[in-house]
């Protein structure tokens, strides 16, 4: 499709009511980077449609509060954005993962403190073997909170906890953590699957909450349409869901 | 194009308040984030229902677009808009992306077997609040193609040529009528930015 300048610039409305999509919008976007009254145009429309969002006010339910400020709590944030040259910043899988969280590239990461320390810290690991196998881990989930497509998001369960994703679809990998389980009897677990359109595949066991969270778990292969669902099923997990999931979470991918 | 206004003193209306408090979130400050979840959180909450309509889902899309404001608000820059503005580009986008994708946009036709959104929705929610009656009345002085076309968009997330198709009227007239109906809106308003 071609467009004319003329046509660019009256996207401006549509933009600011974010009603444009694809290429249109990638292209009206690279001409806003050029056009200064297109751009205080689109600023002036915006606030503008920001009244909208006044008129159409409708208070939450306070459950939607506790959820927002408890997970606020749990939340990395990202560092203010710094003008520098940019320069391409690669994935180092030898390297700590502390090293990882360069401002770069945690300005693509959607963070919730999860992956930091993690295993490490909280589930008090004793061999060397097992350290090793527990950084890998680590290094497995810092990749992916650290795609340039990694996309977080979160899930009531019916239980009263939170799950929280962050999916990379360029990975083929979701990293998958909770808040608020309850702690199930040692007869049981929770355990995580991918559920595609064709099959469900067993996608590992979630370990059991330290500080009413559960330590990230990393599935891998995702294909077109899975979502991901938990479980409780007895201890050691089984080979097909036998309850009904505490959470569905569509992937989009 | 009209001239946009700009320049000091006019940015009546914008809440340097909250500018001030997002400033204070981008450090990690969960109280100013509170202070921030009092006063937009309605506003949020009432632009997702009205996108997303489901309520379990609007309450899910909510708690993603709070959570991404407290996230990213070292982000937000105030020479390019006002916070309250940033928030609500937030939340819509949050909000399109849950109804946007082909399945969910099936699965919202099955489950809101309802007309479509008019102007009448505002009216509803125009409750005694100033700020409603005045966009209402600016709503109202819009032709019924700029309206529908403005509502359509953003209280019912749909994309322009979508618009163009539920209302039988040529692509590139609902993309200038949205833009010269938000214009008129802005005068209306006393926007100033």
């Amino acid at each position: 499709m071609r467009f004319s300048r003329h046509d660019l610039h009256t996207l401006t409305g549509v933009y600011a009511l974010d009603a444009v999509d694809g290429s249109e919008r990638d292209l009206f976007e690279h001409h806003l980077r050029r056009c200064r009254p297109c751009g205080n145009e689109v600023r002036s429309l915006a606030e503008t449609a920001t009244g909208l969002a006044m008129a159409a006010a409708l208070p939450p339910p306070p459950r939607v509060k506790e959820r927002v400020l408890a997970a606020c709590a749990v939340t990395r944030q990202l560092p203010p954005a710094i003008d520098r040259p940019s320069r391409p910043v690669r994935w180092a899988p030898r390297q700590a993962l502390r090293r990882s969280w360069t401002p770069r590239l945690a300005a693509a990461v959607a963070v919730v403190s999860l992956a930091v320390a993690v295993a490490l810290g909280a589930v008090g690991l004793r061999t060397r073997q097992e350290l090793d196998s527990a950084r890998a881990q680590d290094q497995a989930i810092a990749a992916v909170l650290a795609a340039p497509d990694a996309r977080i998001m979160s899930r009531a369960t019916t239980d009263g906890g939170t799950a929280t994703v962050v999916v990379s679809r360029v990975e083929g990998k979701v990293v998958f953590t909770t808040a608020g389980l309850p702690r199930l009897p040692a007869s049981k677990v929770y355990e995580l699957w991918l559920m595609g359109p064709p099959k469900i595949r067993r996608a590992g066991l979630l370990p059991s909450p330290a500080a009413g969270r559960t330590a990230p778990v990393l599935a891998s292969g995702l294909v077109a349409g899975d979502s991901v669902g938990v479980t409780v099923e007895p201890a050691g997990g089984t080979s097909r869901p036998t309850t009904a999931p505490i959470v569905v979470m569509a992937l989009r991918v | 194009m009209r001239a946009v206004r700009s320049g000091p003193g006019l940015e009546e209306g914008r809440d340097q308040d909250l500018d001030r408090l997002l400033g204070l979130v981008a450090r990690g400050d969960q109280d100013a984030f509170e202070a921030v979840y009092d006063r937009l959180a309605g506003p949020v909450y009432g632009l997702i229902r009205k996108v997303v309509r489901d309520q379990a889902q609007s309450e899910e899309v909510t708690q993603e677009a709070l959570l991404e404001v407290w996230r990213t608000a070292s982000r937000f820059d105030p020479g390019r808009g006002s916070a309250a503005t940033w928030v609500m580009t937030i939340a819509h986008r949050r909000a399109v992306d849950r109804v946007r994708s082909a399945a969910a946009a099936a699965e919202r036709e099955l489950r809101t077997a309802q007309p479509l959104v008019t102007d009448d929705t505002v009216a509803e929610t125009a409750t005694a609040n100033l700020e409603a009656e005045r966009v209402r009345r600016c709503l109202g002085g819009l032709t019924e193609l700029q309206r529908e076309s403005i509502t359509l968009a953003y209280y019912g997330g749909y994309t322009y040529p979508e618009v163009a198709g539920l209302l039988h009227t040529a692509l590139g007239t609902v993309k200038t009528r949205i833009r010269d109906g938000l214009i008129r809106m802005r005068d209306c308003m006393g926007v100033n930015w």
